[in-house]
């Protein structure tokens, strides 16, 4: 680990660097050496669209330069296809430990390299929840050896994540935890979410909410509103949300904690957060997939594919956060990837999990809908996955840059190709677009310089 | 009753009865005709047919239910069908169990037709997903209840008496229906449903197809239980006070209201819903001259209706119960041997 990748967190691994003291700069560099590969006929995005085919050399893990020449080990060529920094995504559920039916480590950061994200923050709510610092350490551990997207933990704001006492911020921030949060469970103890904050705050944690006032959202299994009355499904009201938002944005205001708001689904919610940035809450939002791309009306299908919290709201709400991703007002797209069993998707709308299974269907689904219909820029979609969250985290933005960690992805923006989830890295493999023809399907993903997937070769 | 029903072309064709969505008007017109059909059955010494003969009918019940089953059952039996039956509260269909593991063990027994009961809404719709028997929605969540809106628009045809121009469904045709258009037998009716709208599949069912044969419906309840969209849909209002909602109503149907409505604080008391929305023989006088009085069941007597209205001559429920077993069998019938 050199310590290019220690200021740049999205490398830096902290167990490691721990129990290797020894290896210094200089060592590093000599690493740098090692197996040297080259992906020919790469085009980079620039502010002017994509550069001319280049050739990017890459050695021991970090960017090593461009059109270099010399001999290599491994020769890859980009096809004159978009290579840029892998993505970053800041919410999915690896589910591991204990619920690894749906989901394990390897899987898990299989499906990320696969929909070309290279870190991803792994959610606490797992069995046991990542309440301890024994269980950060574990996931790190066992994510290096596994070697695909690289894993940065999150670790719960609370004891079980019971929502009654705090965990221990600081030996879990030492244990290689980055984000602290009860994400699947809303934190509904305003004090408790204070405190939390304050602790958060001198630590420099960042603090992310699943923000529903849970008793307004009481039993709800899809959005309240017209179709929830028509179809006689329990509704959650967007209220809940827009609630909760306030609370948690204006004791991040009162406490200067960093605050990351997860999933904002809905106009009312995306409303009270923008007011509360604008008047100096240190708050960012979080947007995801399913909420730029699906309505409620999807639940007339009585599928629980379609299940998911916050719930898919009205044509509206996607509107809206469309808008206001083209205003720049969303801070990352978040996947909130949360696999679940066919077996469990295939009990009835009332028992089914909330949750959709979507990394690698992820890019493709914007780039199409967002990108190809002239709503969004490649290259405002590229910083809600790659500068963007880096920068909610406090990390450097990824860059294809010499001396950068050689974090990318190859991506084909042209072949139409339709979703099928049978091919899904991911345990699950049922999603709410199956059939949908896209484009924009990562080809090829390299992390720390090694190829972590190949969509021709199939797993490396 | 005419020659009409017994027209198989003059039929529907459906697979399923989830709702109405698939429904024609005309298509539940010549059902609730060949009900007339069925209901002569019943008034026979042998009470039986051989019509079903055959088939295979389980009763898939989710959730407890003990009289929409039993109506499900003889009519089903009164067409000579086989019945099994399977109660969520046995061991087998225990909650954690996926719906479509569920169904793949009972579709082992080669069923022609599922009557399913279930807590939740849709469910009915997932299972026709995954078998290829048909199915009838005997009450799905807080979504839809179609035979009981069935039994409920073949009573009021027959008491309105101006159902002459139907398929067949003549009723007790007190004029003629020259010039009436035999899809909308209630055009110019006004059904006001009073209560717990929001939870009651019945209600939905009964908007749905109310609305469908060209009647009006009139909605009635604290708005903990009335919620304002439902005035959004076309010939539906929503109306705050019950003698407003009553007054020049041909039918008026109260709900069941289930005592977990005050505890889950959707209510303040049940002495507060009595005196604003109780139905009694003196908000009916507002009614329509001859307005029927109807219920689903089961009834909480002196609660959603005073007693003496209930047990009075405006009262229609227990027609309601028997006007049950001659629809479903018109259903199961359609069903099975209607589908061709």
């Amino acid at each position: 680990m050199s310590d290019h990748q220690a200021e740049d967190p999205t490398g830096s691994e902290p167990t490691s660097k721990r129990q290797s003291p020894s290896r210094s700069r200089t060592s590093a560099r000599r690493g740098a050496s090692g197996p040297r590969t080259v992906l020919r006929r790469a085009r980079l995005a620039s502010a002017d669209g994509l550069s001319e085919p280049t050739d990017v050399y890459v050695r021991g893990g970090l960017v090593e330069g461009f059109d270099l020449g010399g001999a290599v080990d491994l020769e890859l060529d980009a096809r004159e296809q978009l290579v840029t920094p892998a993505f970053i995504d800041l919410h999915a559920h690896l589910r591991d430990p204990g619920q690894e039916v749906k989901e394990d480590l390897a899987s898990g950061l299989a499906a990320a390299a696969a929909g070309g994200f290279g870190t991803v923050v792994s959610m606490a709510n797992t069995t046991p929840p990542v309440d301890d610092p024994g269980l950060v350490t574990d996931l790190v551990r066992r994510a290096e050896l596994i070697g695909q997207a690289r894993l940065r933990p999150a670790a719960t704001v609370s004891v079980g994540m019971r929502g009654e006492r705090l965990t221990d911020f600081a030996a879990l921030k030492a244990a290689g935890a980055v984000m602290l949060t009860d994400d699947g469970i809303p934190i509904a103890d305003a004090h408790l979410m204070r405190r939390a904050c304050e602790y958060a705050a001198e630590l420099g944690l960042v603090i992310q909410t699943h923000s529903e006032e849970p008793r307004l959202r009481a039993d709800g299994v899809m959005n309240e509103g017209r179709v929830s009355r028509e179809l006689g499904l329990p509704g959650n009201t967007a209220s809940a949300e827009a609630v909760m938002v306030f609370r948690d944005t204006e004791i991040a205001r009162l406490t200067g904690a960093r605050v990351h708001i997860a999933h904002v689904s809905c106009e009312r919610a995306m409303r009270v957060a923008e007011w509360q940035r604008a008047n100096g809450a240190p708050i960012t939002i979080e947007v995801t997939p399913q909420h730029l791309t699906l309505t409620d009306e999807s639940l007339r299908a009585f599928d629980p594919v379609f299940k998911v919290a916050p719930p898919l709201r009205t044509a509206a709400d996607v509107a809206h956060l469309k808008e206001a991703l083209r205003r720049g007002a969303v801070d990352n797209i978040g996947t909130d990837h949360a696999p679940h069993t066919l077996a469990e998707k295939e009990r009835d709308l009332l028992e089914a999990p909330f949750g959709i299974a979507n990394l690698e269907v992820t890019f493709a689904l914007l780039y199409t809908r967002l990108v190809l219909t002239g709503e969004l820029p490649l290259a405002a979609l590229l910083r809600l996955l790659q500068g963007g969250p880096a920068s909610v985290m406090g990390w450097q933005a990824p860059t294809l840059t010499p001396g950068a960690a050689a974090d990318l992805t190859v991506i084909d923006l042209e072949s139409e190709l339709p979703v099928q989830g049978r091919s899904f890295k991911s345990k699950a493999k049922h999603n709410p677009w199956e059939g949908e023809r896209l484009r924009g399907w990562p080809r090829l993903t390299l992390v720390r310089g090694n190829v972590c997937y190949d969509r021709e070769a199939g797993d490396r | 009753m005419t020659g009409a029903a017994t027209d198989p072309a003059a039929l529907p064709r459906h697979r399923h009865l989830l709702d109405f969505a698939a429904w024609s008007a005309a298509d539940v017109v010549a059902l609730l005709g060949r009900a007339d059909v069925m209901a002569q059955v019943l008034t026979r010494t042998i009470k039986k047919v051989p019509a079903l003969q055959g088939f295979t009918i389980a009763t898939l019940f989710f959730e407890d239910s003990t009289r929409t089953r039993l109506s499900f059952e003889r009519a089903a039996r009164a067409q000579s069908a086989d019945v099994i039956g399977f109660a969520a509260g046995s061991s087998s269909l225990k909650k954690g169990e996926s719906l479509r593991d569920t169904l793949r063990t009972v579709d082992q027994l080669q069923v022609d037709l599922y009557v399913v009961r279930h807590p939740a809404g849709g469910a009915p719709y997932q299972l026709a997903r995954w078998t290829d028997a048909a199915i009838v929605n005997a009450g799905d969540g807080r979504r839809a209840h179609p035979t009981q809106a069935l039994l409920d628009a073949y009573t009021m045809l027959k008491r309105f008496g101006a159902s002459g121009g139907g398929k067949g469904a003549e009723g007790t045709g007190r004029r003629g229906a020259e010039g009436a258009d035999p899809e909308r037998p209630f055009a110019g009716k006004r059904l006001t449903i009073v209560g717990d709208i929001d939870h009651s599949r019945v209600a939905r069912s009964n908007i749905e197809l109310f609305t469908k044969l060209g009647g009006e419906v009139t909605l009635c309840g604290p708005a903990t239980l009335v919620p304002a969209e439902f005035g959004e849909v076309p010939g539906v209002r929503v109306v705050a006070r019950l003698e407003e909602a009553v007054e020049g109503a041909h039918a008026v149907m109260g709900l069941r209201l289930q005592q977990e409505r005050m505890s889950a604080g959707l209510l303040p008391s049940l002495s507060e819903y009595v005196a604003r929305y109780q139905l009694t023989e003196k908000v009916m006088r507002l009614a329509c001259e001859g307005a029927i009085l109807m219920h689903p069941g089961p009834l909480i007597r002196d609660v959603e209706i005073d007693s003496a209205l209930a047990d009075g001559p405006r009262s229609v429920i227990e027609e309601q119960v028997a006007n049950g077993v001659p629809v479903r069998m018109a259903v199961l019938y359609t069903l099975l041997v209607g589908k061709g």
